[in-house]
């Protein structure tokens, strides 16, 4: 293993508070969802480097199953935002706010 | 138990005594009200069934040695509450009072009462009444005999506020309720009190002269003068009278009932009841003959003054049970309960009297009866004079018989303070009664003309039918009335009471000199041509205004009333419902509100936040697991 497994955590890492940031920071529901899948990834890179740290297949397994939940979570989360979109005329995380207490 | 046939027989005629009236009242509440005659015949049938199974238990019975059926009701640890009748000679003879009296009353009221919009209710209630006094007179023990204490001062509450469209009715069915509970405590209190000392509440066994033997002197007073304040309450004596004039409110048949066999005669019957062991404390006795007698002096002077036929005779009862219990706590058992006896015959007489000039006449003003040509009602006029005679005394009458028994026990008594009250009480009570009957026969006064053309005096042949209701009644009455007095020997015997002292003539004398001078003094002042019509006591202002407001009686209770329960209870208790309840309830919901509040500035309703604050969660939990 040529790349030292701290440094691939490190960028696992990094990825995943991106992904955190782009949630917290935009206010788009596309971005949203669009941060959720990079802190996937992230996490996803964690897995990888795992599994060749311990010369385990598991990590590599679980990757396959984490795009596999990401395509699909992206496919009804999209349909979610047009669907919220539609009923709202607004793609803005803020103006869904009628839970306000 | 041992079940002979006549047992058997007794049983049943006792059951058939108490239970019919208990039937009806439910029948008629819950399947015959919209059906008055209907309730009215089923009332009347079953205390008919009373007074025929108490006057056969009464011959029958009466003769033989007293007799218990008990069953046990109630188990609580070591004290077992029986259930049962109780039948010797007082309760048999009071069984036979109340179900004679009732019947008569329950007759006279289907006239009296006819085309009352409550009618059945009137009837329910009366059944009620009956049942409850009936199986009151013959309760084996104190607690049996306290339900239907309870009972009958429910029914009689009920009737009292009959017609519950009146303010006053109810106010006066409130407040004989609220006096006659005060009394009640006390009894139920005396009723404690002797449960937990003598572990038993049969009557016959605290009447035992033993029961002397395992309480001490001062228990007994105690017990006794706790049960004497239900007497106090339920008899109208001194301290808690005026709840009885009061009760006028209700339909004069009611009255004539309530002052008569049942309700005020409950508490005299219960003195009687309990004799032997009332008996055993001397200071006790000497405490019911001074409130006996406070109660018949003042009671007597408030009905020289009232112009409403009711009220008088409503003062006259209170004065009369007066009577009954001075001579009960002189030790004349026998006295008392003579008196008792004649005076339900007699008072009841009196009130469905008036109650026929009340029904046609519609006003309760002596005055104005007599000035409307009252006296054209032959019967009742004729009855009315009999029984006012039998009530001031008036020798070959029932009452004359009772009341020289009753002043003869007085006579017994140690100081002849008491006897000289008692002959004052008799001047009074031929004054106030002779004053009625003057008024009533001697009309005066220029309303006559007035009142001649509107008033159609002799009811009309369709009314004639529901006047004969109501007189046939009055004649049975009378007829008892006139010829009680001459039984006296039997009931004596029958009672088996302490042998009567022999009459003194002395007494006799004295007694008719003051009934005499009562009853002249009514005729010279109302009776004779060109009496002014205006009492002695009337003309002295402030005896009539002393007697007319009874004594400020009520006032001084207005005054506690003011004083004790809304300015102090009901004002700590105002102030403890604000103060304490309410604020404390306030902040707590205010504290609870305020911090909802305060908690909900949490839920932003921006997605990011939720987020955020999901993900911090998180973090803090993957740390917290880390380093533990």
């Amino acid at each position: 293993m040529i790349v030292p497994y701290s440094h691939v955590l490190v960028l696992a890492a990094v990825t995943f508070v991106l992904g955190l940031v782009c949630i917290l920071a935009r206010r788009n529901l596309v971005m949203t969802l669009i941060g959720i899948e990079v802190m996937m990834n992230g996490a996803a890179i964690a897995f990888i480097a795992s599994g060749l740290r311990w010369h385990q297949l598991e990590g590599q397994a679980f990757v396959l199953f984490i795009i596999g939940v990401a395509a699909a979570e992206v496919s009804v989360g999209l349909a979610l935002i047009i669907g919220a979109y539609r009923r709202v005329g607004s793609a803005d995380s803020d103006t869904y706010s009628i839970l306000k207490g | 138990m041992v079940a002979t046939p006549s047992h058997d027989w007794t049983l049943l005629a006792s059951v058939l005594a108490v239970l019919p009236p208990f039937l009806s009242f439910v029948t008629i509440v819950l399947f015959t009200r919209p059906y008055p005659r209907l309730s009215a015949g089923l009332s009347i049938t079953a205390v008919s069934f009373s007074v025929m199974s108490a006057l056969m238990l009464l011959l029958v019975q009466g003769t033989k040695g007293p007799e218990t059926y008990m069953g046990t009701w109630l188990i609580s640890s070591d004290v077992r509450i029986p259930l049962g009748f109780l039948l010797d000679p007082v309760s048999l003879l009071m069984l036979s009072i109340v179900a004679v009296i009732s019947l008569l009353v329950q007759v006279y009221s289907v006239g009296y009462m006819a085309g009352d919009p409550g009618f059945s209710r009137y009837y329910a209630f009366q059944s009620l009444f009956a049942g409850a006094m009936l199986s009151l007179s013959i309760s084996p023990s104190m607690i049996q005999l306290y339900v239907f204490w309870e009972l009958v001062g429910l029914s009689s509450y009920l009737l009292i506020g009959f017609w519950y469209e009146k303010f006053s009715a109810t106010e006066a069915g409130k407040k004989a309720f609220v006096m006659t509970r005060l009394g009640d405590i006390c009894l139920f209190l005396g009723v404690l009190l002797v449960l937990i000392n003598l572990g038993n509440l049969n009557i016959q066994e605290l009447n035992n002269p033993a029961v002397a033997q395992r309480l001490s002197p001062g228990l007994i007073t105690l017990c006794a003068l706790l049960i004497f304040g239900g007497i106090v309450g339920k008899s109208a004596q001194f301290p808690l009278l005026t709840w009885l004039p009061d009760a006028m409110e209700g339909p004069t048949p009611v009255s004539a009932l309530l002052h008569s066999a049942t309700m005020v005669a409950a508490g005299a019957f219960l003195f009687a009841r309990l004799f032997p062991f009332m008996s055993l404390s001397p200071t006790a006795l000497t405490v019911f003959l001074t409130i006996g007698t406070i109660t018949m002096v003042m009671a007597s002077t408030m009905a020289v003054v009232d112009r409403d036929i009711k009220k008088v005779w409503a003062y006259s009862t209170i004065s009369q049970l007066g009577y009954m219990i001075m001579g009960m706590g002189a030790g004349g058992y026998f006295a008392g309960f003579f008196h008792l006896t004649t005076h339900a015959a007699f008072k009841s007489l009196l009130f469905l009297c008036s109650g026929v000039w009340i029904h046609y006449y519609e006003t309760n003003d002596l005055f104005d009866i007599a000035s409307r040509q009252g006296r054209r009602f032959k019967i009742p006029i004729i009855c009315l004079v009999l029984a006012a005679a039998s009530l001031s005394g008036i020798p070959p009458l029932s009452g004359f018989f009772s009341k020289e028994t009753v002043l003869d026990a007085l006579a017994e008594g140690h100081s002849p303070v008491w006897l000289g009250l008692g002959l004052v009480g008799a001047f009074f009570t031929s004054y106030y009664s002779f004053r009625v009957v003057f008024i009533l026969l001697f009309p005066k006064g220029t309303e006559e003309a007035h009142y001649a053309h509107r008033n159609s005096s002799i009811p009309s042949s369709e009314e004639k039918g529901s006047y004969w209701v109501m007189a046939v009644p009055l004649l049975v009455l009378a007829a008892i009335v006139l010829v009680l007095g001459f039984f006296k020997r039997t009931l004596t015997d029958f009672l088996a009471g302490p042998p009567v002292p022999s009459g003194r003539g002395w007494i006799f004398y004295a007694s008719m000199a003051f009934v005499l001078c009562g009853l002249g003094l009514a005729w010279f002042e109302f009776g004779r041509k060109g009496a002014g019509q205006v009492g002695a006591f009337e003309k002295v202002r402030p005896l009539r205004l002393l007697f007319a407001n009874r004594w400020y009686l009520d006032h001084f209770y207005r005054l506690l009333l003011r004083v004790v329960v809304y300015k102090t209870f009901a004002y700590l208790a105002i102030r403890n419902d604000r103060q304490v309840i309410d604020s404390g309830l306030d902040a707590f919901c205010g504290t609870t509100v305020e911090s909802g509040r305060m908690l909900s500035r949490l839920q932003s309703g921006l997605v990011r936040n939720n987020f955020l604050l999901a993900f911090v969660a998180l973090a803090l939990l993957g740390l917290w697991f880390y380093f533990l």
